[in-house]
């Protein structure tokens, strides 16, 4: 066994004998009240897999497709530099490879390799000029409301922005958390070279799961952009430092749902709350937020496999939205907006644009 | 399956039970695959969690159900009864001596689902949560709404309400605060029959024998709390942090007798030995070091403070500032080391014990004595918690590289026993029993208490179908 196989192996061994001091933080686990679905039991059972205690090895993969890959657990685990979601990840990889994913994580990559995205859009974005460029990711291609806000937010703004995206130009995510890992590759070295020909030297982008793969997730397999990545809410709190956001004499209550990889890999939660408050908005938090958020349980067959788990993680998080009965529910992932929209949540860009004060 | 079993073996379940299971709580709530099995196979006993590494598990239940509600559970009961089919609750899975470990094929009764906040009467000051819900999400509700609970255990994180009644759990806070036997006002319980027996929340009442605390230690074994009202507390207006260092243990020891004599009641006291000191606070070293925290309304806080202040410097204790208080918030959680010991083949466990003051400071002399002589013992450290006006919890840590695991284990925890009973002091503070500690039960308890608690069990669960093999045996 090489050194570095050895380190990751005692790593989980570790987590496997560990007293799941995370799991009141894990979403997949706290919708079911499956203790399977805990950190710690998933860890030991692939560690039981690795060395070779289980029989029922489909079962076992296929548990391994019911994580919501939010990063709830490595956020609150008592080791550093650990991070479940690899071994998990690296499980996916072996299920894919022996064809064994699950049906709706199928279809999704079906769709993926007929379209290069996983929603089977056909049309090509691809407008504007610059140096700065604004991916539109696939959640957001489908977002018309949101996508308005954001050309009224650039062109406001000032700043000399190329849009681009939709068609078959993606970050590669549904196909990483597939354990597509061949396909994923493959979809990084174009995204890469898309980046490349338009000659940016920064790109703003509304997904967090995006900016996660086109930065950690492109490193880790050795495809490394030449470009800074941004997140919206980075670029709109750019604008409020340079006083182009107006504060206005707003009265309703705002509840910001903490998308779970913006608050758990990207650490972003302060920033959001600051640009509502800065705009007059009274936040109204839910009990579980900020490094206590709860996934919103992600598209179908995206980062959980399983269509009944994801709706039951998607109505846990509802319910604890529904609870604070604010005037409005606003959120920085177009996925969490589009899988949250039955409290009519909005993108943050959506309740900025207005108050943004032009180019005079 | 190719994990071994060392305690009890599979179950056969008696034909038809399973289907009337599903019936009750739906299909996808009703399990028997693998990797439900080996999940529900353990909870946090250390010795059990050294041999899980090698695939060796105590015992397997012969299915797993995962009830929404009381109604269910009550049908569930009343199948088991009419099947004989024995029962392990089962609700964060953090108790570390054994009591969830489905023995005998028992089928597990997951009460996870079962994780609402309920209601909170701000004028009452009591709250009401189902019984599956996680400490750390039971004190988010109650933070998020300007209260505590005022019960923050080290498994805070891992343990259920359920769990903290059924094993008369105590919290790091429990000097002000009390244990959960003094915060539980009222408790939904399934009882054995399948009937449903409500405590309704009150103060308090003098009605005969306290139901309620039947169920409060009852491991499961007496019925199944399926809800429960508890006491709740503003969120401090202000915490006063302190530490002293004491030239011993027994100067220690009697210096928060003196504090809590005067009348102080602070959230925090804790005393830890030489070589626990030099574990959490390098920087003090080798030292017997007291921490103190007091927090509440400004002005009571501000007295309990001056009261600790001045017993601590009267008795020569020499403040050594709020930084030890800080490390040891910091750290209090931090459970890491352990399941380091046990990859490098070490045993490491804990033992916690009770004792009045005037035995105190000589039963943490004689139980660490006696649990550094056994062969193998690498580390025995200890520290009080839990402060009484008449006595204090004494909590010991140990670890070993033994030759005989299971033999180093077993004298270990025989040597802190024998210590324990000889100092007059009482087995077990907060932990329970388990299956674990029953062979020492009657030596705690003495012929009469043990027929006593037996008679207790065979009326509440004559056919013995709840947590077979746990607490105490009743006609089986």
């Amino acid at each position: 066994m090489m050194a570095e196989d050895k380190k990751e192996t005692e790593k989980i061994a570790r987590c496997a004998m560990c007293a799941d001091m995370c799991k009141y933080n894990c979403p997949t686990y706290l919708a079911t009240g499956r203790e399977t679905l805990s950190p710690q039991k998933m860890a030991r059972l692939i560690v039981y897999n690795e060395k070779g205690f289980l029989e029922d090895e489909k079962g076992f993969l296929d548990l391994m497709f019911q994580s919501a890959m939010c990063g709830a657990c490595s956020k609150h685990c008592i080791y550093d530099d650990y991070d479940l979601r690899k071994f998990i990840h690296k499980a996916r990889v072996k299920a894919f490879d022996s064809g064994v994913i699950p049906e709706d994580v199928k279809k999704r990559v079906e769709t993926f390799r007929k379209f290069g995205n996983p929603d089977g859009e056909k049309e090509l974005i691809d407008r504007g000029a610059g140096d700065m460029g604004y991916f539109i990711s696939c959640s957001s291609y489908k977002d018309k409301d949101l996508l308005k806000a954001t050309e009224k937010m650039l062109s406001k703004s000032g700043l000399a922005v190329r849009r681009f995206g939709g068609g078959d130009m993606c970050c590669g995510a549904p196909l990483y958390y597939a354990g597509d890992m061949e396909g994923f590759r493959q979809v990084s070295l174009k995204m890469k070279a898309e980046i490349e020909a338009r000659q940016l030297r920064r790109i703003v982008v509304d997904c967090p799961t995006c900016i996660k793969m086109m930065t950690e997730i492109y490193r880790e397999i050795g495809v490394e952009l030449s470009v800074e990545i941004v997140h919206t809410v980075q670029l709109i709190e750019a604008l409020l430092k340079q006083g182009k956001l107006r504060s206005t004499k707003e009265k309703r209550a705002v509840t910001f749902h903490d998308p779970c990889i913006l608050s758990y890999d990207l650490a972003m939660s302060d920033m959001p709350r600051k640009i509502l408050a800065a705009l007059g908005f009274n936040l109204k938090e839910p009990v579980y937020s900020d490094e206590h958020t709860h996934c919103c349980g992600a598209a179908y067959g995206a980062k959980i496999g399983d269509h009944r788990l994801k709706d039951a993680v998607t109505s846990m998080r509802l319910n604890e939205l529904r609870n604070t009965a604010a005037d409005i529910y606003v959120t920085a992932c177009p996925t969490c907006k589009s899988v949250l929209s039955e409290i009519n949540m909005k993108y943050i860009t959506e309740l900025v644009v207005g108050s943004i004060i032009g180019k005079r | 399956m190719k994990v071994k079993t060392y305690m009890s073996r599979e179950g056969i379940l008696p034909r038809g039970f399973i289907e009337r299971v599903r019936r009750i709580v739906g299909n996808e709530h009703v399990s028997q695959q693998e990797n439900d099995l080996i999940s529900y196979s353990l909870d946090y006993w250390l010795y059990g969690i050294f041999l899980s590494q090698k695939g060796d598990l105590p015992a397997l239940p012969s299915a797993v159900i995962s009830p929404a509600s009381a109604a269910q559970i009550q049908e569930i009961i009343r199948c088991a009864s009419e099947y004989k089919v024995p029962i392990t609750p089962f609700g964060g899975g953090s108790g570390v001596l054994g009591g969830a470990i489905p023995l005998n094929g028992s089928v597990v009764l997951n009460l996870q689902r079962m994780n609402r906040f309920l209601s909170l009467d701000e004028f009452s000051l009591v709250a009401q949560f189902e019984a599956g819900i996680m400490g750390a999400n039971l004190e988010l509700e109650l933070n998020r709404r300007g209260y505590s609970a005022g019960n923050i255990p080290q498994s805070l994180y891992c343990s259920t309400l359920g769990g903290w009644i059924s094993t008369r759990a105590a919290g790091q806070f429990s000097t002000k605060y009390g244990k959960i036997e003094d915060m539980v006002l009222g408790m939904e319980v399934v009882l054995s029959d399948g009937n449903l027996l409500n405590i309704k929340p009150v103060p308090r009442r003098s009605i005969g024998p306290s139901l309620k605390d039947l169920f409060l230690g009852g491991e499961g074994t007496l019925g199944i709390v399926t809800r429960a009202t508890i006491s709740v507390h503003p969120l401090p207006k202000l915490t006063i942090k302190q530490s002293y260092i004491f030239p011993s243990i027994e100067v220690a020891v009697d210096v928060v007798r003196q504090i809590l004599r005067a009348e102080a009641r602070p959230a925090v006291v804790r005393i830890f030995d030489e070589a626990e000191s030099q574990r959490y606070f390098p920087k003090i070293g080798r030292k017997v070091t007291t921490i103190f925290i007091s927090e509440g309304e400004t002005e009571y806080t501000k007295l309990d403070a001056r009261i600790i202040r001045r017993i601590s410097r009267e008795n020569g204790g020499k403040s050594s500032g709020e930084e030890p208080v800080d490390i040891w918030l910091q750290k209090r959680f931090d459970i890491g080391l352990g399941p380091v010991v046990m990859q490098y083949g070490g045993i490491v466990d804990t033992i916690e014990v009770s004792a009045l003051f005037k035995d105190a400071a000589r039963l943490y002399r004689d139980m660490v004595a006696a649990m550094k002589a056994v062969e193998g013992a690498l580390e025995v450290s200890g520290h009080y918690s839990h402060f009484y006006r008449e006595g204090a919890c004494l909590y010991v840590t140990f670890a070993g590289i033994p030759k005989d695991p299971q033999r180093y284990y077993q004298d270990t925890w025989d040597a802190a026993m024998k210590a324990t009973l000889q100092n007059n002091g009482s087995i077990s503070h907060h932990h329970g029993v388990g299956f674990w500690r029953m062979q020492y039960l009657k030596e705690e308890l003495g012929s009469s208490g043990v027929r006593l608690l037996k008679s207790i069990k065979n009326a509440l669960d004559p056919e013995g179908i709840f947590n077979r093999g746990k607490l105490i045996d009743g006609r089986r």
